[in-house]
């Protein structure tokens, strides 16, 4: 259903939308390329446009790394005509137009670091080639898109300036506490709730992230941009459980903001 | 309809099983936030139990596993309890399950002796007083929402029952065409189509279909774990993560076959052999432990037949109700009714 992908020649051109049945009542999409990023782009392009299109008869999106799980019901469309539709909508608003997302949103999330808030500091930044102070300025440099919500709506960022990629861990964590901020690859996560990860921990958050006694129970979005600080243990007590909110423009206060150093310190 | 207004009745919960949750059908479009859609293991009976009693198919009701369930209401109720079977008296009186029952103000009801499948479920006419998630009663104790309810908890409901008399018989006999789940064979087949793998695992087909597979201890609302016979895919790199429906039959790197359920988590590497139908979701969740299945491959458009018969009856079962309880003067939700939940917004 696409035809064969030119190599890396023609790049404006729309690439084919890979459409294929996940049992009787979803469908995968994806995009054909060799290019794993334009993939990854494509991907959530999808899911933006799916969003906002939201196609008769789709019930759920669940986005992946490079694609996206349609769960459609099956007595109002099949798979054929959800994929022609899919095909339609993307045809008429173009897979290649990704901004930023129209009404994103800006956080800063206050860290402490610590060594028992921060065990994989150490080997993080020998695995980086960077000292932990550095490894550190790179997180707080950078600003993070959020990709999609995991777990528990977890905030999955993309885009942390880390000279190379962070490996998870060999053996699995089974206990993370909650507002532990973990790193892979060059993405950072933050866990909502206490439980297992194989992400490596550099940090904690004494923010709540999600709390589902709040509507909706995360104030940021995919799509919305984050930007870490680390502040003095001594901040930890006073913020400890507020929930998290965006940057304001200029009223509220969720962080003292400490200009997260020199910027462009990329070691 | 002269709509009765709304009564505040308190349900005294005084045996709780050995795990009893509010619950409903799950949340609506909350994946895309990283929330999976929970909601009953088995919908067919969950979708049935508010039927029966005049709500709507996605109302709180409560999900009831193993052990022996009791509470006494405060005021008249009008219940119907759905699932595997089991044994159910209103005050010492046994009843049936699949019906709408009475239960007399102060009357003690006892759910116990569950066979065959894991889950009850017990509906009320009218509202329950529960706490709500994304717009649902159904549990997410991942992100400390366990909705479990406990020995002398006492629960509210306004329900708009008022009782209902029938002059020869202490319970009514209404007859209604229910659709009711065959949980007695001892091998349970279920029904799967092709997963993206199916084809680079030669020898799946056969295997599934040719073998009997036990649920192992560890399954729930996450997925079930079963123990039999696998054989891995050849020639696949690493998978990348990605969305997982529910039913997909995983074959992590283990002998190991998990079925996925709805409270899975929603992305996953592992090689999906095959997907169960989704007529055949609420068969699968009611498999506990040790119950044994095999499985039969069928088309996509015969599992979408399949789905389409299923719901065609909880249809037909829909109208009979409203029809016959506008006639008799019992309460049942209109879809007209303002109060909609938001559960019920169409996708």
């Amino acid at each position: 259903m696409t035809t064969q992908t030119p190599p890396a020649a023609n790049l404006s051109r729309a690439p084919g939308i890979e459409a294929n049945p996940f049992g009787d009542s979803a469908l995968m999409l994806g995009i054909a390329d060799d290019d794993p990023e334009v993939r990854r782009a494509g991907a959530r392009r999808l899911r933006d446009i799916l969003l906002e299109v939201r196609p008769y008869g789709v019930l759920n999106l669940v986005a992946g790394a490079e694609s996206l799980l349609v769960e459609f019901d099956c007595l109002a469309v099949s798979h054929g005509q959800l994929a022609q539709t899919i095909r339609l909508a993307v045809a008429g608003l173009g897979l290649e137009a990704t901004g930023p997302v129209p009404g994103a949103k800006d956080f800063v999330i206050p860290m402490v670091v610590s060594e028992e808030f921060a065990p994989d500091l150490p080997g993080v930044a020998e695995e980086l080639g960077l000292s932990q102070e550095a490894t550190l300025e790179a997180l707080a440099s950078s600003v993070l898109t959020i990709n999609l919500l995991a777990a528990a709506m977890a905030p999955m960022m993309a885009g942390v300036r880390f000279p190379g990629q962070v490996s998870r861990c060999a053996e699995p964590r089974t206990d993370v506490a909650a507002g532990s901020v973990m790193v892979a690859g060059t993405s950072a996560i933050i866990q909502p709730f206490p439980g297992p990860t194989g992400w490596k921990v550099i940090g904690r958050t004494p923010l709540t992230v999600c709390d589902i006694r709040e509507d909706p129970a995360t104030s940021y979005r995919p799509g919305d941009r984050v930007r870490f600080t680390v502040i003095p243990e001594s901040q930890w007590a006073e913020l400890e459980g507020q929930f998290l909110r965006p940057a304001p423009a200029a009223d509220q206060q969720p962080a003292p903001q400490q200009e997260g150093g020199t910027h462009g310190s990329e070691a | 309809m002269a709509a009765k207004p709304e009564q505040a009745v308190t349900l005294s919960i005084s045996e709780a099983g050995w795990l009893s949750t509010f619950q409903d059908l799950g949340r609506e479009d909350s994946e895309f936030m990283g929330v999976p859609c929970g909601g009953a293991a088995d919908q067919h009976s969950a979708a049935t139990a508010n039927i029966l009693v005049g709500n709507r198919r996605g109302a709180a009701l409560l999900e009831i596993m193993g052990g022996r369930f009791a509470f006494t209401p405060s005021h008249d109720i009008f219940i119907s309890i759905t699932g595997t079977p089991a044994e159910v008296t209103v005050g010492g009186v046994p009843v049936p399950l699949w019906q709408p029952v009475c239960v007399p103000a102060r009357t003690k009801v006892v759910i116990s002796k569950a066979t065959g499948g894991m889950r009850n479920y017990l509906a009320f006419s009218g509202d329950l007083d529960t706490p709500r998630f994304m717009g649902s009663a159904a549990p997410e104790s991942r992100m400390g929402f366990p909705q479990r309810l406990a020995a002398g908890q006492q629960v509210g409901l306004a329900s708009r029952y008022r009782g209902f008399s029938q002059p020869y018989l202490g319970q009514p006999l209404f007859r209604l065409p229910v659709p009711v789940p065959d949980f007695s064979p001892d091998v349970w087949t279920v029904e799967v189509v092709d997963g993206p793998e199916t084809d680079r695992t030669p020898g799946i087909r056969e295997l599934l279909s040719g073998s009997t597979y036990t649920v192992g201890g560890k399954s729930d609302h996450v997925g079930l774990r079963l123990d039999g016979p696998v054989i891995h895919p050849e020639g696949l790199g690493e998978i990348v993560s990605h969305g997982v429906p529910i039913g997909a039959f995983e074959i992590p790197h283990g002998d190991e076959l998990i079925i996925l359920g709805r409270s899975r988590t929603l992305t996953a590497g592992y090689p999906i052999v095959a997907v169960a139908t989704k007529a055949s979701l609420p068969l699968l969740g009611q498999a506990s432990p040790g119950r044994k299945m095999t499985f039969r491959w069928v088309s996509q458009e015969a599992a979408v037949e399949r789905w389409r018969e299923q719901q065609r009856l909880l249809c037909a079962l829909e109208e009979r109700v409203h029809n016959l309880f506008a006639a008799v003067g019992l309460p049942f939700a209109d879809e007209t009714d303002s109060e909609t939940p938001p559960g019920t917004r169409a996708a």
